[in-house]
């Protein structure tokens, strides 16, 4: 009865404010500049990011500012994950960024296409570099129009690490693993022989179902922007994994800690993980050394490449920089530049995404944590046969109904071919996108 | 003089005693004021509220309003249109707002009530004269609302894994085959429950705690010479007098209910398959994570109807009639 | 008045309570006699605890042995070298003196005016007070992930990005901390406020004098939250602030989750510290919670 009355005057008052606050409603997008090239550029800059890549970063900002005088770079370390907060909140209201921008490559197609004004093309700077870098992680920083947006810092390439002392105990040998399915029967075997499962994967995250996706050569989405998750590629992937779990091979494991548990005690004989892990194995499980090796992923399908692509960043400059010319200049400085790409992965473990620095002999040398493999050289031959996929506006909202859809096969037994169609259905509706053939 | 009401006459609806014998509750006859004493109340009243007003007005009117308006407008690939009321009817079609719905109906259902007895039971107890250790259990019951966001993250993820968890050891002890507490949707449910009580409860006891330090003594006293039993002295004497801070905590733990984010981000991340989605975690994901601040902003208002409603519901149980 | 009240609260509980000061045997027989009680509560400490003494085990070891089967269950000796760490990393020491600074100045105004719109809405009929009591309730009933965006370009357009007062002021007036303070007033004797009133003491004096001291131990509940509410509070002052030496404890805490590694052993410790005041504030106010004592010996 009170409450009632309170309200209708409130809703009233609201009602009357609303007309005032529509006239300073509406976030104002600063205006687009033009990057000039290789501009002598002055004054400071402020750059987010986070963990290891910030490090790396400060590092590389105090020689920037050594060797170009007049310039002041202030790296800010503003944690991961809710540094998207930040970034879209300021996108949203149109101030408060800084002039350089960390954003993960699977995040950086959906800023760059919900906020197209948002950014500054990076073409003018880097675009006559197209070639030099990984080219899964261009496309993905670009926008429809071709530019490039948020430019390329750290490659996310896939190999499949093995236990080599369980794959020898089973007697099966990981060269000989060409596909999945012969990976499989290694599986069973291993199982068989030392009751270990194959993989240890977070089902619920659906990132190996997206993963062996683009192994395979594609993503949720066709290059024409219509829902592409019924292909036979597709049906094949969720397949194989729905095959994996009803053997007994998965295990089911939750976000970073649960694989890094599960590996540290050894549950599983294969980890398809990314570069980076070799950072993760050495930190966390040093008494494990010598028993890892690493492989190229199995091929899954006939195009398949051997490889995908598992987290990485890229680096972008919103519109709203006060320097955008000196943030290029850093920008250029970090990331198109041999020596500095190889010093961002000897001290700080982050892989380039610029292909020169890979040449660097570095690659080259002999890990002893695995049996004085060299496992970068692996890593970095695949780096530019790391297939492209398109990404459209709706991949968030997409990749929570195909995650949902890969539980409901792989755990609860649904068929795949099916699950894959509700789910197509699903995002159709949720979008208005049409569902490729 | 001090505060005496007989306790005879417990509860609320003594008309008479107003303002001049003034026991508590006096609120509630508010027709029976004079009008003099109302024009006398009214500028030291607004003078007391006139801090908050201001700081709400300079800082929350805009906000409001804003996201009001903005839930007319969709945003789709940076371009935003005026749409009306399409963005409240795609509320009704959809099947995740339904299903978040759902989850915190359930809390609301279960969660709350069941944290609610369990804040007013510990609170009486820890307020027993008889009870050892009292400020050591009263800190105890504390702790979990202390605990920061990060580390109640990590303990409870590392409390309910399936293999090696510590909840999953000790039900083990008792013969129980162990649960897959995340990934399975009910019992990922039941571990959201389990979990939001853990780190709530305390909170709401030490309010409640408060609130009974209110209760004036004379009407215990008044009881034990009636000779009242401890469920009567408890049932006819303190809930009646706690309900004002009853009212609080409960509309306060339903908003808490209706708004859940924290826990369910963390713990499951709103899955399996939705199954801990709540309103707040769908809104956040179409916002910030699908940059449709519009529709977001719809979400928001449909839980404001909906708290608003439940809020109206609980002062009328409680029968507040200020 | 006052003073007559208190007073008369201690002639109570010195005399009325025989259970209290009784001897050892009844002591002793008052324990067995509560026993289901005492297991009760126990029980429940335990669950409590359990979770929190997990932080201790695990702010003493090295992350890597927080993935090991079996977990530790008993403390490491890495305490010094997390701390160490933690320091290094994150510049503890001085984000806990920001956060200190801020939950401090913040709960001394916000409870300050949560108190005084408390008594307002709770005890003056004052005309828009049913407006003013909706519109708090309101803005309770919005999800705050809504208003970041507008609030944010309030703050942008003062200027007031990456300072203190925007992690703040926007706050302070304080809905939750409002609306308790009304609950609580609302049952406070009003005969007490008359009688001021004809003794010629003017409304701030009355508030002052008479209706703060009895209203202590709500207003200690209110000083508890208000200053956990700061304390713990994560979004807004990561949105709002820019620089490292700056940050809150939450924030900074926050930058050891990383993309590639967390450094657990590193979080535990940090929020163990960052609990300390906590309790220390919760020790220092609880005490505020004893006028039970006559409630108890009601049941002896």
């Amino acid at each position: 009865m009170k409450i009632s009355r309170m309200i209708v005057p409130a809703a009233g008052l609201a009602a009357m404010l609303v007309v005032t606050g529509c006239a300073t409603g509406g976030a104002a997008q600063s205006a687009s500049v033009t990057l000039k090239p290789r501009a002598e550029a002055s004054g400071e800059i402020t750059v987010w990011s986070w963990d290891t890549a910030a490090a790396g970063l400060k590092r590389l900002a105090e020689s920037y500012e050594d060797s170009h005088p007049d310039t002041s770079v202030k790296v800010v370390d503003v944690g991961y994950d809710n540094a998207y907060d930040k970034l879209s909140v300021g996108l949203q209201a149109g101030s408060g960024l800084p002039d350089l921008v960390t954003i993960e490559t699977d995040r950086a197609p959906g800023y760059i296409s919900e906020f197209p004004k948002g950014f500054t093309s990076l073409t003018p700077i880097l675009g006559d570099e197209e070639a030099n870098f990984d080219p899964s992680k261009w496309s993905a920083g670009s926008n429809a129009a071709g530019e490039l947006i948020a430019a390329p810092w750290d490659s996310g390439t896939v190999g499949l690490f093995y236990r080599s002392d369980y794959f020898a105990e089973a007697g099966v040998d990981p060269a000989s693993l060409d596909t999945w399915n012969d990976l499989v029967a290694a599986g069973e075997q291993i199982k068989d022989e030392t009751g270990h499962t194959l993989m240890s994967i977070d089902v619920a995250s659906g990132a190996t179902f997206t993963m062996l996706l683009q192994q395979a050569g594609q993503g949720l989405f066709d290059e024409d922007g219509d829902i592409a998750i019924t292909s036979p590629a597709a049906v094949d992937v969720l397949t194989l994994l729905k095959t994996m779990n009803d053997k007994g091979l998965l295990k089911n494991v939750k976000g970073w800690d649960g694989r890094v548990t599960a590996t540290k005690n050894g549950d599983s004989a294969v980890h398809p993980e990314a570069v980076w892990w070799i950072g993760t194995l050495t930190a966390e499980m040093p008494e494990l050394s010598g028993k890892f090796g690493v492989v190229e992923l199995p091929s899954i399908g006939k195009d398949s490449a051997r490889t995908s692509n598992n987290g990485g960043s890229n680096l972008a400059i919103p519109s709203q920089s006060k320097n955008p010319d000196l943030a290029a200049s850093f920008l250029a400085y970090a990331l198109a530049d041999a020596d500095n790409q190889v010093s961002l992965m000897e001290n700080e473990g982050l892989f380039p995404s610029y292909l020169p620095a890979l040449e660097h002999t570095y690659f080259q040398k002999e890990d002893p944590y695995f049996s004085s493999q060299k496992v970068y050289e692996l890593f970095a031959e695949q780096t530019a046969e790391i297939p492209s996929v398109t990404y459209t506006s709706d991949n968030a909202k997409a990749l929570d109904i195909v995650a949902n859809a890969v539980v409901a096969s792989v755990v609860n037994g649904a068929d795949p071919k099916k699950t894959l169609e509700d789910a197509a259905d699903q995002i159709a509706t949720a979008t208005g996108r049409g569902i490729a053939d | 003089m001090p505060p005496t009401r007989s306790p005879q006459r417990p509860a609320a609806e003594s008309q008479t005693d107003v303002a001049v014998q003034a026991p508590a509750r006096t609120h509630t006859a508010s027709g029976q004021q004079p009008r003099t004493l109302a024009r006398r109340q009214q500028r030291p009243g607004l003078l007391f509220v006139l801090p908050a007003i201001v700081l709400f007005g300079l800082f929350f009117a805009y906000p409001l309003i804003a996201s009001l308006w903005q839930s007319f407008f969709a945003t789709r690939g940076g371009t935003t249109t005026f749409v009306g009321v399409d963005q409240y009817a795609r509320l009704f079609s959809d099947p995740l707002i339904a299903k978040s719905l759902g989850t915190a109906a359930i809390l609301l259902v279960i969660q709350v009530p069941l944290m609610m007895c369990l804040a007013v039971g510990l609170a009486y107890l820890l307020n027993q004269s008889w009870l050892k250790f009292r400020t050591g259990f009263r800190v105890l019951y504390f702790l979990p609302a202390v605990t920061t966001l990060v580390a109640y993250s990590v303990v409870f993820r590392v409390m309910l894994a399936t293999d090696g968890g510590a909840v999953n050891q000790i039900i083990g002890l008792l013969g129980v085959a162990p649960i897959d507490w995340l990934n399975n949707e009910t019992w990922a449910r039941v571990a959201l429950i389990a979990s939001i009580t853990w780190r709530w409860t305390g909170y709401n006891m030490v309010i409640i705690l408060a609130g009974l330090q209110a209760i004036p003594e004379e009407l215990y006293e008044a009881a034990r010479i009636d000779g009242a039993g401890r469920w009567a002295i408890f049932s006819k004497i303190v809930l009646p007098q706690l309900r004002p801070v009853l009212l609080f905590t409960g509309v306060t733990s339903t908003i808490g209910a209706l708004q859940l984010f924290d826990e369910n981000f963390i713990l499951t991340g709103g899955g399996p398959n939705n199954a801990t989605l709540t309103p707040v975690l769908y809104l956040y994901e179409v916002g910030f994570r699908q940059f449709d601040f519009g529709y977001a902003s719809a979400i928001a208002w449909l839980l404001v109807i909906l708290t608003a409603v439940i809020s109206l519901i609980q002062f009328r149980l409680t029968r507040e009639k200020p | 008045m006052t003073r007559v009240l208190v007073s008369d609260r201690h002639h109570v509980r010195q005399t009325g309570n025989p259970g209290e000061s009784g001897t050892g045997r009844r002591q002793r027989s008052a324990v067995v006699r509560h026993l289901p009680a005492y297991v009760i509560l126990t029980i429940g400490s335990i669950v409590s605890l359990i979770p929190f003494l997990w932080m201790v085990i695990a702010s003493t070891h090295q992350t890597s042995a927080l993935f090991g089967t079996p977990l530790p269950v008993l403390p490491g000796g890495e305490l010094m070298t997390n701390l160490a760490r933690l320091q290094e990393e994150t510049n503890f020491g001085r984000v806990m003196i920001n956060s200190l600074g801020l939950a401090i100045i913040y709960t001394a105004f916000s409870s300050t005016i949560s108190v005084m719109a408390g008594y307002g809405l709770a005890k003056f009929r004052f005309r828009g007070r049913g407006i003013v009591l909706g519109l708090i309730l309101i803005t309770m009933m919005i999800p705050m992930q809504v208003l970041l965006v507008p609030l944010f370009q309030i703050m942008a357009s003062l200027g007031w990005i990456d300072t203190y007062q925007a992690v703040i002021i926007p706050f302070l007036a304080n809905a939750f901390g409002i609306f308790l303070m009304r609950q609580s007033f609302l049952d406070f004797p009003d005969s007490l406020i008359e009688s001021a009133r004809i003794d010629g003491a003017n409304e701030l004096r009355t508030f002052y004098r008479i209706v703060l001291p009895i209203a202590r131990p709500q207003i200690a509940a209110l000083i508890i939250y208000t200053f956990m509410t700061q304390w713990n509070a994560f979004i807004w002052p990561l949105l709002m602030l820019n620089t490292e030496d700056n940050y809150t404890v939450p924030v900074a805490l926050n930058t050891m989750i990383g993309l590639s590694k967390i450094d657990y052993s590193g979080l535990m410790l940090g929020s163990l510290i960052a609990t300390l005041p906590l309790l220390v504030l919760f020790l220092i106010f609880q005490r505020q919670f004893i006028a039970g004592l006559l409630g108890g010996a009601v049941k002896g």
